[in-house]
């Protein structure tokens, strides 16, 4: 996720307005599109925050929980820039379908929402945390994910199946654990009310490739493998959702160490976190299930050798 | 991607490097965060909350649904214009850094932005079918863009210059549009269909009085200068070629094609209307932006339009 060509002029395709085909004609993502609106919350009235009682934790607790939540709200930030930029591309470059367009509209409300909820949650715990302890992993979260949806130059497709399919189908895993885990009813509610956006987020990209992947050549496969290949290296094996993957510093320390940390503390109190080792697993069925999905549509993404998470 | 399409290599705000933390997220614009808990509460939904089985095709000509299907094909590319440009100033309120209110809000303002495409869209289908665009090409010119997206992601360009182009002025002289549309559209389906969108426009011109009415003392003299050149322009180069309104837009068979059909579907009551009416509310909107801009130091000359002549 870090830029790797600073300097460089992002390439921006020039749109052709006209004609303006507003007809449907991808079903499954109009109906996603239609069942987001039907699905619609509000962060203030839904939870039922007047219920939350942090005193019943200890002050160690609830400060780490305010930390994992706080982590949360600083990924989930990530699609604020980042979606307004794939609609764009969407509506720039010739002949995309006007489905995913309406569809990543309603998106980015939810994803609004998910950060303000993140964002109360740390507030109601123990009070928001606006940034890494340490620099060294707050770079892991400054991204180029908006630049890399408008540049010209990469795969539409290759965007979705990495951030769309491969992505956000991991976030949806990670969150059903977190619910998995959380015993608080308003940390519940708060997870329920975000997982049910997020399996539309993750259905919206495979439903999206799989509209798409007969009109592929072999070019466009390998450039979708290396945006997968490139995202998952490039962001998850540095720590983006799982901290324990986070670099170590020169002294042999996770530079997420203090995340790793409240991310157990937080999981144990059922205040809706996972250990690493639950983590770990998610994150190896979660990719591997993808890459199967994947190579179902033509897409062999290689395994990932690490070895802090094993082959998978 | 298609490898005809032209590409756009210029620098923008993409380029550069994000810094994202501290990540603040507490509410520090109270009127703006209330628009976007306000729009949470109040969303709609084009496909069910219209209700579409009032409308009765028998009681118009074929002229008449045709003029329909015309003025609300072409109210469909305006706010689909919304939702391919508008998205930018949301990338740009984030690379700055901004308030973390804007950020918020405009996130359901494109969601709304598409739910105004959508039913135009629907409104078009439902008389006989929606048109994907003009029947003359040259009209498109008038229709096509307003280049904010452009602007928006250029970082020579005054960011306030685009709120107060964008939103305080096209989206005021949108409002008023369907403000008085909502009095001239007897269908009782058009007039849903005005009334529901003119409810989110509301919020839409609240936020960008409410940002630049904070923001506005903020800035240099120079400043406040090239927010009223991009206020000008929009008035001139966009609003004043027909954006909004085809009477509006330089008289030749193109745009008066587009007349015509206006002037079938207001006496259809369907949803449009007609110069003499609309002449009135548009030159009470620029006089109104005037006023309203004032106090920011920003001064509107006195435009003039063959149509209208000096206002």
């Amino acid at each position: 996720m870090a830029s790797s060509d600073a300097g460089r002029i992002t390439p921006i395709l020039v749109e052709r307005r006209f004609p303006v085909d507003l007809s449907h004609s991808i079903q499954s993502i109009e109906d996603l599109y239609d069942a987001s609106k039907r699905a619609r919350w509000d962060p203030n009235s839904s939870i039922p925050w007047n219920q939350l009682k942090p005193d019943a934790y200890t002050a160690a607790v609830r400060q780490a929980a305010a930390l994992s939540w706080s982590r949360r709200a600083w990924i989930e930030y990530t699609a604020l820039p980042e979606t307004p930029s794939l609609l764009i591309r969407f509506c720039v470059e010739l002949d995309r379908e006007v489905d995913p367009k309406y569809y990543l509209s309603v998106r980015s409300t939810e994803e609004a929402w998910h950060v303000e909820v993140c964002h109360r949650m740390a507030n109601e715990l123990a009070g928001y945390v606006n940034q890494p302890a340490n620099p060294a992993y707050g770079a892991v979260f400054n991204g180029t994910l908006a630049r890399e949806a408008l540049d010209a130059d990469n795969l539409l497709d290759g965007y979705v199946a990495a951030h769309c399919a491969v992505e956000d189908s991991l976030d949806l895993e990670l969150w059903r654990g977190y619910l998995d885990n959380a015993r608080d009813p308003v940390v519940r509610a708060a997870l329920e009310h975000c997982v049910e956006d997020k399996k539309r987020h993750a259905a919206f990209g495979w439903l999206y490739l799989e509209a798409r992947h007969k009109g592929w050549d072999d070019a466009a496969r390998q450039g979708i493998q290396a945006a997968v290949e490139t995202y998952i290296t490039g962001m998850e094996l540095r720590g983006y959702h799982c901290a324990w993957l986070a670099e170590q510093d020169s002294a042999g320390n996770s530079v997420a160490a203090d995340i790793v940390e409240a991310d157990r503390v937080t999981a144990e109190a059922g205040l809706g976190a996972l250990t690493p080792e639950q983590e770990a697993d998610i994150l190896r069925s979660a990719i591997g299930g993808a890459r199967e999905r994947l190579a179902a549509l033509g897409v062999a993404v290689p395994d990932i050798d690490d070895p802090r998470t094993g082959r998978f | 991607m298609s490898t005809e399409q032209a590409v756009l290599r210029e620098p923008t705000i993409l380029d550069q490097p994000e810094q994202r933390f501290p990540l603040d997220l507490d509410v520090r614009i109270p009127k703006i965060r209330k628009l976007f808990h306000a729009a949470t509460r109040n969303q709609w939904d084009p496909k069910t909350d219209i209700p579409w089985d009032k409308l009765d095709l028998t009681q118009y000509t074929d002229e008449q649904l045709q003029a329909g299907r015309e003025y609300w094909s072409r109210r469909a590319w305006a706010e689909y214009g919304a939702i391919s440009e508008s998205p930018a100033l949301l990338i740009r309120f984030c690379h700055h850094g901004l308030e973390p209110d804007l950020r918020f809000f405009f996130t359901i303002r494109s969601q709304e932005e598409s739910r105004h495409a959508e039913v135009c869209y629907l409104m078009a289908e439902k008389l006989g079918g929606y048109i994907a665009q003009p029947y003359v090409q040259k009209y498109q010119k008038s229709v096509s863009t307003h280049g904010v997206r452009r602007m928006t992601l250029d970082p020579s360009y005054s960011l306030e210059g685009v709120i107060a182009a964008l939103v305080c002025a096209a989206e005021e002289v949108a409002f008023d549009a369907f403000k008085h549309l909502v009095d001239v559209s007897r269908d009782p389906v058009a007039a849903a269909v005005t009334k529901a969108v003119m409810r989110d426009e509301v919020r839409h011109c609240a936020f960008g009085w409410d940002y630049l009415n904070y923001r506005m003392p903020q800035l240099t003299e120079a400043q406040v200068k090239d927010v009223e050149a991009a206020v000008i322009t929009m008035i001139e180069k966009v609003e004043m070629n027909g954006y909004h309104s085809p009477w509006l837009a330089p008289e030749e068979p193109a745009s008066e094609a587009e007349v015509r059909a206006d002037r079938i579907a207001w006496e259809a009551g369907l949803g449009a209307t007609v110069e003499e009416l609309e002449k009135p509310v548009f030159v009470a909107t620029i006089q109104r932006l005037r006023r309203k801009m004032a106090p920011w130091g920003v001064t509107l000359p006195t435009f003039h339009h063959p149509k209208i002549g000096d206002f």
